[in-house]
């Protein structure tokens, strides 16, 4: 089974692409995904992210195959009901942070990291939606360094934490915790770079890896092909979702 | 889908020609011991992705934004190298710095006239605005071969002589025979494909930055399927991931093969051997 723990849904702001549920899911399927893990893009930018989670609740409820994984923000009052909502649906695996954009600091969200890992909810959080390069120069968010991801997992040794979107350097530099940490794990969807997994696999990374794509922003065939152009079968079919099946209990 | 169907389903309709390499010796982070070695882990790694033919031009092993000319002569040392010794892979590009622009223009003269370099790179010395780029311009012109220029447009701020897309087009105004190849479409982004939209004697490449969504049907839609190019900036890109920009559209088959070979092809004097698919020498169909 191949795994997408990382896609959205919802409105791009800076490129022309169609990130409704059935256009992501579409491409998706296309390059023979099995499972996506979805979450609201349209959260990022919204003053309550969950607001925007029912969109993929509903998405669960249309298609068996979409995972949801709502945004929770710790800085809006009522999160613990949010967290609720989702440690009681019965498809919900993980909730997704979106430090960057609320904002907040990492080390102010213990009290809900603490919950997830008492609900057994997995937390992806987010390092990057988008290169800094590239964005609105008036909207300007900064990545959160995937070295912070880390700590989080250093201090909540019961939860397991995903770090979203690092890029392949920052997954490098982190291998000594990704080897350390058991509750750790790195998304792929931004490991771009020569031979990128193939060195990241050569380290004794395979277990710690997760196929992600970031669509709509990227090209789910772009993800595909830096996983399987370059890795054995066995490694691939670990990232593409063995890994994610053990670590999540997926059937 | 299985491993085996899948990677069968992300097969490349046509072999690809990339037009933005560079050795993995003149970036950081990788430890290189031999051009040998730089040659093969390039060409197996391109292999794997479905690239068969590579344009590379060195920067110079650390990378200077301004380098000497003795530093782009020892970098085009080190391409034509390359060539020598992988020659059905790599078409090595004259490296130059508009810096100095006569003995830029006597290096072309060096790497293109007598080395039969296919192509001329420019970086970040000087932007595409600066007289310094005339001359080059000219020369490329005289050997009638590309000039792949560097272009961003970065929201946290472009090097001082960083060009932005605007600049090459004013390069391509002021020089409306050279062929230019514009660099990093994604880099370029929305904008600069407008910047760039009158200028018929530029093509993009679509290497560098992420493999954003819609950039390159919105440069096919705005430039026309002629004036897309394939490039990845590999080795700091992912050679399948630069192509999935492509390889991802819904565009038809055959706008997917010229972006991927036959438009860079036609970029080339005869002699450097590229054709685009279906006219190779001895193909008589």
């Amino acid at each position: 089974m191949i795994v997408d723990v990382n896609a959205f849904t919802g409105h791009s702001t800076s490129y022309p692409t169609d990130g409704s549920v059935s256009a992501v899911r579409n491409s998706l399927c296309a390059v023979g995904v099995d499972r996506i893990f979805l979450s609201p893009l349209n959260a990022a930018w919204f003053p309550n992210p969950h607001r925007c989670n029912q969109e993929v609740y509903d998405a669960s409820d249309d298609f068996d195959d979409i995972v949801p994984v709502p945004i929770i923000d710790p800085t809006v009052t009522t999160w613990r009901d949010e967290l609720a909502r989702a440690a009681e649906h019965p498809k919900v695996k993980a909730v997704k942070l979106l430090p960057a954009y609320s904002p907040y600091e990492l080390s102010s969200a213990d009290d809900l990291l603490n919950e997830l890992a008492k609900a057994v909810l997995a937390a992806v959080i987010q390092t990057r939606l988008e290169d800094p390069r590239r964005q609105h120069p008036l909207a300007q968010v900064p990545d959160i360094p995937a070295s912070e991801v880390a700590g989080v997992a250093e201090r909540h040794p019961d939860l397991t934490v995903i770090i979203g979107g690092p890029r392949w350097a920052e997954i490098k530099a982190l291998s000594d915790q990704l080897l350390a940490l058991p509750n750790l794990y790195a998304d792929v969807s931004q490991a771009d770079g020569f031979d990128s997994l193939k060195l990241l696999v050569e380290m004794g990374l395979a277990p710690r890896l997760l196929f992600g794509s970031h669509a709509p922003i990227f090209i789910p065939w772009s993800a595909m092909a830096r996983v399987v152009n370059d890795l054995n079968n066995v490694d691939a079919e670990a990232i593409l979702g063995g890994n994610t099946e053990r670590l999540l209990h997926m059937e | 889908m299985n491993l085996s169907n899948l990677r069968a389903h992300l097969q490349l309709p046509c072999p690809a020609l990339d037009v933005h390499v560079h050795p993995l010796s003149c970036i950081e982070g990788y430890q290189i011991g031999s051009i040998d070695e730089d040659i093969k882990l390039l060409t197996e790694s391109a292999k794997r992705s479905g690239v068969e033919k590579m344009c590379i031009f060195s920067l110079y092993p650390t990378c200077p934004s301004e380098p000497t000319i003795e530093q782009c002569r020892k970098s085009n040392d080190y391409n034509r190298a390359m060539r020598d010794l992988a020659p059905d892979w790599f078409l090595p590009f004259c490296y130059v710095n508009p810096m100095y622009p006569d003995e830029s223009a006597v290096e072309i003269d060096r790497c293109v006239g007598k080395h039969r370099f296919p192509g001329v790179k420019l970086w970040v010395a000087r932007r595409a605005t600066d007289p310094g780029l005339d001359p080059i311009c000219q020369a490329a012109i005289h050997h009638d071969v590309p000039l792949l220029q560097h272009a961003w447009s970065k929201t946290t701020g472009n090097m001082v002589g960083e060009s932005f897309p605007a600049d090459v087009a004013d390069m391509a105004r002021r020089h409306p025979l050279a062929r230019i190849i514009m660099a990093h479409l994604n880099g370029c982004g929305l904008r600069g494909i407008e910047d760039v939209a009158d200028c018929p004697n530029i093509v993009v490449d679509t290497s560098g930055g992420d493999p954003e969504s819609g950039i390159v049907e919105a440069a096919v839609e705005r430039l026309g399927a002629n004036r897309v190019v394939y490039g990845s900036d590999a080795p700091i890109r992912h050679f399948g991931v630069q192509l999935g920009k492509t390889l991802g559209t819904n565009l038809p088959h055959k706008i997917k093969c010229d972006i991927l070979w036959n438009n860079a092809a036609r970029l080339f004097p005869d002699w450097a051997g590229v054709r685009p698919l279906g006219e190779e020498a001895g193909d008589d169909r």
